[in-house]
Formats: C-alpha cells, sequence, structure tokens
C-alpha cells in the first residue's frame, strides 16, 4: 500500500521556514545592527555640526575666551526630534566658560578629546546622553591656548530612527520571504509537471497495455520511467508465461482425455465384458494420471499464487527427509528400485522453512527419480553441511540427461527429451519454485559414468537464541 | 442607565485621589495677571467641582526660580518668558502630557510634548491720542526710530519700554528684535537719547500712559493694552504693520507635580475647546486654535495684520537666549548703545 508522507509543496515550506527562522534570525540580528549604527551616525554627524557651530562662535576678549551661542546650533543639537541639548566650553586648564547643564566630563575624556573629537555616552539623572567633544585652536592676541567645545543630546531620536530602519528592515525581509515563497511555488508547479503528465499518462493506459512508456522526461524522472518500464516488461513476461502454462496445462490434459474417450469409445463398441474389463481399467489408470496432473497444476499454480503470509519455522532437515524417504519406500511405485538414505549427520540440521512445501519438494524429487529411470536403479539421498548452507541431495545411476536439455529441466511440462513416462514434466518446476520461496538454490550435475545428481543448497538458520 | 452610573463613578474615582469628598488641591504658579485669565480659571473650576485651584500670580522671573525652589513644587508653571520655561524643560522639568489634546495640538505651539503654548498674544506699541496732535503716531519700527530721532523735543522722556534687565519677557522681545536688523541698536540709541523710561512689566507702562506721564511706548504685550484701551479711550494700541512679534504664554506640568491628575486636567482643560473658547470670547490673550470662532484669535489677529506675524519660536534656539554669557554680552551692548548719545553729549 502507498504510504502518504507530505505533500512535497509541505517539504518545501518546512525547509523555507527553517531557512528563515535560522537565516532569518541572523540576518535581522544584523540588520538591527546596522540600523543602530546607520542613527548613531546620522545623529552623530548633527553633534558634529552643532560642535563646529558653536566653535565658530569662540573669540577673545583680551585673556578670556567669549562664546555667544549661536541659536542655530541649539537647533541643530535639539534635532528633529526635539530633544533635551546639552553644550559646555572648557578652557585650557578644565574650567567651564559657559553651560547650560551640570553633565560632568570626565577628566580621562577631556583628555581624549585633546587628542581627537570623539563620542560618549552617559547616563545623567537616569537620562541617557550622547556627548561630543573636540579641541578648537582659538588663537587670542594675548592667550593661544585650545578650547574644548563639548556637546550633546538626549538619544530619544536615535531609538526611533533605530526602530524605524529595523522596521522597514523586517518588512524588506518579510517581502522577501513571501516572494520567495510565490516563486517556489511556481518553480515548483513548472518542475512537477512533467510529474503531472506521467501521472495522466499512467492513468490514461489501457490494463493490458505493457508497452515500455513512450514519454519526454527531464533526467531526474529519467530512473523512475526506466523502473517503470522495467516493471511493465516483467508483468509483460509474466503475462506471457502465465499464458503459455495455460496453454500447455489444457494441451497437457487434453491428450490423457483424448486417450480416455478413444478407449471408452472402443469398448462401447463390443459386447464383450472381458474388453469393458480391460478398457475399465485403461481408463482407471489414465485418469488416475490425469488427476495426478490436474494435482500437480493446481500445486504449482497455488505455489505461484501463495502469498507470503504463511509462517516460516524452524525445520530439521533430518527428520523429515528420513520420514519422506520411509513414507516412498513403502508405496508400490518404489518396489522395483532401490531408495536409499545416506548416513545422515548427527546433529539436527535446522532451516528457515515451510514443512508442507518441503515435503512437497522432496516427494517431487523422489517421483522424478522413480520415474525417470529405469527399474532397478538406485536412488540415494543425502544431507550434509557445507560452512554455512545445507546440501540436500539425490542421486541416482539412470541414464541421466544431456548436456543440451538440462538447463530446460525447470520449465513446466519439460520431460528432459523423454516422451517414455507417465510424467507430467511439472515435477522439478514445482521443485524450482519451492526451491526459491526458500532463498535456496538448485543445481543439476551429472553423475559419471551415467546418472544425474540434483542438489538444494539451503541456507543454514540462525542459532536460536 | 447602569453604565452611566459606573462611568460617573469611574469619573469621580479618578478625581478623587484623597478617599475622602476632600477637593484635589491644584497649584498653578503663573506669570499671567489673575485679573486678565479670570474667566478661564472660573471656567475651569465650573468644569472641575472635585479640583481646589490655587492660582498665584508673579512676576517671570519669581517663577521660573520657584520651579525650582519651591517645595512642594508647583503643579502647573504657566509664564510669557519663553527662554526661561523652554531651559527648564531642557534641564528636564516637566513632564510629558500624551492626551489626545496634546498630540493634536499645532506642533510650532509646542515642544517634546512636555511645554504647550495656549496663547497666541502679539507685541504692541501704543500712544497716547496727544501724541497724534504733535505727530503721524508711528506704524513700523523705522516710523518709531525717525520719531525718535526727529521730535526729541516734544518726546523726550515721555517714551517707555521694557526694562531688560528686570524683565523676562522684554529682554526676549530686545533679543528677538536685535535677531532681525542690526538697526535694531540704532533704535535703542534713539530711545536712550530721548530717556526712555524703563518699566518691569506692561501694567506700568499703561498706566504711565493713562497717567500722562508717557506719550509712546514701545513693545507691550498687546493682550494686556487690548483690554487697557477698551477702558482708557486716551490711549490707542497700534500693531507694527512692519513685523509684530508674538509670544505664547506657556504651561507645563512639573515633573515633581503633588497632584499630577489635577495638573494633566488643567493643562487638558487649556488645550480644549472649552477653555481655548473662553480665551478667544471672555480675555484677550488669543486663541492659538484655528477652529474657534471669536473676536481673539490667532486666526483673526492674522486676518487683521496678514503675513507680518513674527511668533518668538517654541525650540531649542530660544535656549540661547538664557546663556549667560550670550546674556551678558547682550546686556553689556544694551547699555552702551543706550548710553551712547549721553557719552557724546559729554
Amino acid at each position: 500500500m502507498t504510504q502518504v508522507a507530505g505533500t512535497l509543496k509541505a517539504h518545501l515550506a518546512v525547509w523555507l521556514l527553517v531557512m528563515v527562522t535560522g537565516l532569518g534570525t541572523l540576518l535581522l540580528m544584523e540588520a538591527y545592527r546596522s540600523s543602530q549604527r546607520a542613527a548613531e551616525r546620522a545623529y552623530d554627524s548633527q553633534l558634529a555640526a552643532a560642535a563646529l557651530t558653536v566653535a565658530d562662535a569662540v573669540q577673545w576678549e583680551g585673556r578670556v575666551p567669549i562664546v555667544r551661542i549661536p541659536l542655530a546650533a541649539l537647533q541643530i543639537l535639539a534635532t528633529s526630534h526635539q530633544e533635551r541639548v546639552f553644550y559646555t566650553v572648557l578652557d585650557h586648564d578644565g574650567r567651564r566658560i559657559s553651560d547650560n547643564l551640570d553633565i560632568v566630563i570626565p577628566k580621562a575624556d577631556q583628555a581624549a578629546a585633546a587628542t581627537a573629537p570623539i563620542w560618549r555616552n552617559t547616563t545623567q539623572a537616569g537620562t541617557r546622553w550622547r556627548l561630543h567633544g573636540r579641541e578648537y585652536d582659538s588663537a587670542g592676541w594675548d592667550i593661544q591656548d585650545p578650547v574644548q567645545i563639548w556637546v550633546g543630546h538626549t538619544t530619544e531620536g536615535r531609538r526611533v530612527l533605530t526602530h524605524e530602519l529595523f522596521e522597514r528592515a523586517i518588512l524588506r525581509f518579510v517581502a522577501m520571504v513571501l516572494l520567495a515563497a510565490i516563486l517556489m511555488l511556481l518553480a515548483m508547479r513548472v518542475a512537477l509537471k512533467p510529474m503531472r503528465q506521467l501521472r495522466h499518462r499512467l492513468r490514461m493506459r489501457q490494463a493490458d497495455d505493457m508497452r515500455p512508456l513512450n514519454i519526454k522526461v527531464p533526467e531526474e524522472l529519467r530512473e523512475m520511467v526506466e523502473a517503470l518500464d522495467t516493471l511493465f516488461s516483467r508483468q509483460r513476461k509474466s503475462r506471457e508465461n502465465l499464458l503459455r502454462f495455460t496453454a500447455d496445462a489444457s494441451h497437457q490434459l487434453k491428450t490423457p482425455l483424448a486417450g480416455l474417450q478413444s478407449t471408452s469409445e472402443l469398448a462401447l463398441q463390443s459386447r464383450d465384458p472381458d474388453v469393458w474389463y480391460r478398457a475399465l481399467s485403461d481408463v482407471h489408470d489414465g485418469a488416475k494420471r490425469t488427476s495426478r496432473l490436474a494435482g500437480q497444476l493446481l500445486s504449482l499454480a497455488r505455489l505461484r499464487h501463495m502469498e507470503e503470509a504463511d509462517e516460516f519455522q524452524p525445520i530439521n532437515l533430518c527428520a523429515l527427509l528420513r520420514d519422506s524417504v520411509l513414507e516412498w519406500a513403502q508405496r508400490e511405485m518404489a518396489v522395483r528400485h532401490d531408495l536409499g538414505l545416506a548416513e545422515l549427520p548427527r546433529e539436527p540440521m535446522i532451516v528457515q522453512g515451510q514443512a508442507w512445501a518441503l515435503r512437497e519438494l522432496l516427494g517431487n524429487l523422489i517421483d522424478n527419480a522413480l520415474r525417470y529411470t529405469p527399474p532397478g536403479s538406485e536412488i540415494t539421498l543425502g544431507l550434509y553441511a557445507n560452512g554455512d548452507w545445507l546440501v540436500l541431495y539425490i542421486d541416482d545411476n539412470g541414464p541421466g540427461v544431456a548436456q543440451e536439455v538440462r538447463h530446460r529441466l525447470l520449465q513446466p511440462f519439460e520431460r528432459g527429451g523423454r516422451q517414455d513416462t507417465h510424467g507430467s514434466g511439472l515435477g522439478l518446476a514445482i521443485v524450482d519454485n519451492i526451491v526459491q520461496r526458500h532463498a535456496a538454490t538448485l543445481k543439476i550435475k551429472e553423475r559419471l559414468p551415467h546418472g544425474l545428481r540434483i542438489e538444494v543448497h539451503f541456507q543454514k538458520a540462525e542459532e536460536q537464541v | 442607565m447602569q453604565r452611566v452610573w459606573v462611568l460617573a463613578l469611574l469619573a469621580w474615582g479618578s478625581l478623587a485621589s484623597i478617599p475622602s469628598q476632600a477637593a484635589t488641591p491644584l497649584v498653578v504658579e503663573a506669570a499671567l495677571d489673575r485679573q486678565i485669565v479670570a474667566p478661564l480659571l472660573a471656567a475651569f473650576e465650573q468644569a472641575h467641582p472635585g479640583i481646589e485651584l490655587s492660582y498665584r500670580d508673579r512676576s517671570t522671573l519669581e517663577v521660573d526660580r520657584l520651579v525650582v525652589a519651591a517645595d512642594p513644587p508647583p503643579d502647573v508653571v504657566i509664564s510669557s518668558a519663553m527662554p526661561w520655561q523652554m531651559n527648564r524643560i531642557n534641564q528636564g522639568y516637566a513632564q510629558r502630557l500624551d492626551s489626545e489634546l496634546a498630540n493634536e495640538w499645532p506642533e510650532w505651539a509646542k515642544w517634546r510634548n512636555e511645554v504647550f503654548g495656549f496663547t497666541f498674544e502679539p507685541i504692541v506699541m501704543a500712544y497716547r491720542l496727544d501724541l497724534a496732535r504733535h505727530m503721524l503716531p508711528p506704524q513700523t519700527h523705522a516710523d518709531l526710530q525717525r520719531l525718535l530721532d526727529t521730535q526729541s523735543d516734544t518726546l523726550q522722556g515721555r517714551v517707555t519700554t521694557y526694562s531688560p534687565s528686570e524683565s523676562g519677557i522684554g529682554y526676549t522681545l530686545f533679543q528677538q528684535d536685535a535677531r532681525y536688523t542690526d538697526r535694531f541698536w540704532d533704535l535703542v540709541t534713539a530711545l536712550g537719547a530721548n530717556d526712555t523710561n524703563l518699566e518691569p512689566n506692561t501694567r506700568k507702562m499703561l498706566e504711565g500712559l493713562s497717567e500722562e506721564r508717557y506719550w509712546l511706548g514701545y513693545n507691550l504685550l498687546g493682550s494686556y493694552a487690548m483690554v487697557w484701551a477698551q477702558e482708557h479711550p486716551e490711549v490707542v494700541v497700534q500693531v507694527p504693520q512692519d513685523y509684530a512679534l508674538v509670544v505664547m504664554r506657556t504651561g507645563f506640568i512639573h515633573r515633581d507635580a503633588p497632584h499630577p491628575r489635577a495638573a494633566q486636567a488643567f493643562m487638558n482643560f487649556l488645550l480644549s475647546r472649552d477653555g481655548q473658547r473662553v480665551l478667544a470670547a471672555q480675555t484677550p490673550l488669543f486663541s492659538v486654535r484655528s477652529d474657534i470662532i471669536g473676536p481673539y484669535t490667532a486666526q483673526r489677529l492674522r486676518d487683521q495684520v496678514g503675513d507680518r506675524l513674527y511668533p518668538i519660536p517654541l525650540n531649542a534656539s530660544v535656549l540661547a537666549f538664557v546663556d549667560p554669557q550670550r546674556r551678558r554680552a547682550f546686556m553689556a551692548r544694551w547699555e552702551r548703545e543706550f548710553e551712547r548719545s549721553h557719552e557724546g553729549s559729554h
């Protein structure tokens, strides 16, 4: 049964989601940092501009620097976000010439600002301030000391701008993800088009159409189409086999039935009870053969259509072999042959198998040997272990089978080129089938000077725990 | 019906922060004449019977000092000295007002949603009718300077204006005047040459005009002068035709206001339609809101005077006016220019 494990779209969506959350977290962290940097840069440049404007307003009056704080500087400091503003001008000794708030500038920062313009964050009474300090060389007639200019403002505008920029970054990211999802869906529709065509073709196919698919597919689907083609060709072969088997079976049944018909017709023309008796016993034999043939056909068909439902069990081949040979030796059919058993190993020989099928296998092997060897032939069954394998064999010293027909022996209705027996030609086919079911191998070997050996190599069962 | 009761209870509960029936006190320190603003205060008390308003009328510099010095601090601070108010905001002495009214208030009349300009008062010249008998009364700043130069005999000792050292608003006006043109200093020289009397507030100038001590006043608060002129027909108010400065009374809620809810109610009332309607109809303070109709509205003033109204901006730039060095330098120049003619005569 086919199991539906989600759709491809769902798989891709999950994949996209994982990508978005993983990569997205990193991207958004980076976006936040860069938004922050951008906001800082924008507002810091305002601080720098304000400081320059203040510097422009520093003039010496005698020995004292005077700052006429320009209105523009304050407006630049406040920015459009209406920040609270701070400014102070320090003389060379760090004394405040002018200021508007009591924000402390540490000595270390003053020293740093003496060499290069600096920016500092500070907190004053719970309010965050951004300060900028720079030194300004101002030459008076009496004193040429530099003055230091510090400006600053609160950071609300930076925070708001950061959030604005970050929100825009998030929007862009979300839009990109949505676009990617849409594009992915579209791409999937395009990519899955050959798949839909294939499905359509398979659905439209006639039930008995076993021709290979004739369809243009992309490379990724080639293997699947090839597998389908292989499946079709195997089904075609199997169907052909079935048809041939049915035809053969009908043919095989037709011959004995025709025999029965002609015997009974001949007998009916006579009024002699002796003729009737003879005919009747012929009919009896024929019916027995036909019934056996039908039984074997049934057995083969059963084997072929057997589902794997039957449980395999550990089976001791020694016991099975012994029982089968004993049973066969008592049959009337075996009285004119020397049916025997080679010495069996002492320890049990366990394989995983189905008892009835293995019994059938042995029965067919023995039956075959009895049928295709002349009376008085020796038939010996034996069993030995060979590494991981258990080898079951049956020897006879009959006429053997010619090399060129040996490989056909396993096909149904094949009698090894012999027309002199009442065998159905199904025995080895059944054996082969059972061998395959047990994952064993069948080997047919020639014996010298004449005769045949058939070996079945079973896999040894795992030790019982 | 039940809902109305619940709402009424909630409203009562929100006003009465003290559990008993006692009214919430509210202290307002203001540089705004009680007499002028009385209708507005009455309307507020009527709208908020649960608040006991304590309105203290002082000078601009006194109000500014109390922002820091008063203990307990006032709830609401009102003053026309915009640079001083802005300086206190910048020092963090205000708290934000985030009501709907505050958010809808025009951007040019507020800063940081902490301080709000709620009036729109033009700065005017005023003269006695006697002046018109001797000369063409001044309509512009240039007219004024020409009169001071040419009619010095008549005007000697009869001109008055703000004292920049005693009045915050006066100092602010001169600073703003000086921003526009350097010819302002010629005007100061001319004022000095005419032995101009420097007064600490508009009321003193108006009294002098009515008492015939002064004939001409420069840079008076239009709101006071217009009311005065209605009761004293001998005084004529002239809105300068070249440019007229406009000051706004600004109010903010003190950071440490002991009664913040009452303070918010008061500020919201100042900004509300009701409050502004009283301003426009019953006081000469001129409503800022454009959706108010009355004799005293910014809109009506604009229609009459045209585009020549120059409000002192409510932004960080006015902080420069209170910078000590800048103030010292400005005052030094003022003294120099004011005394210049006397130096010359010696």
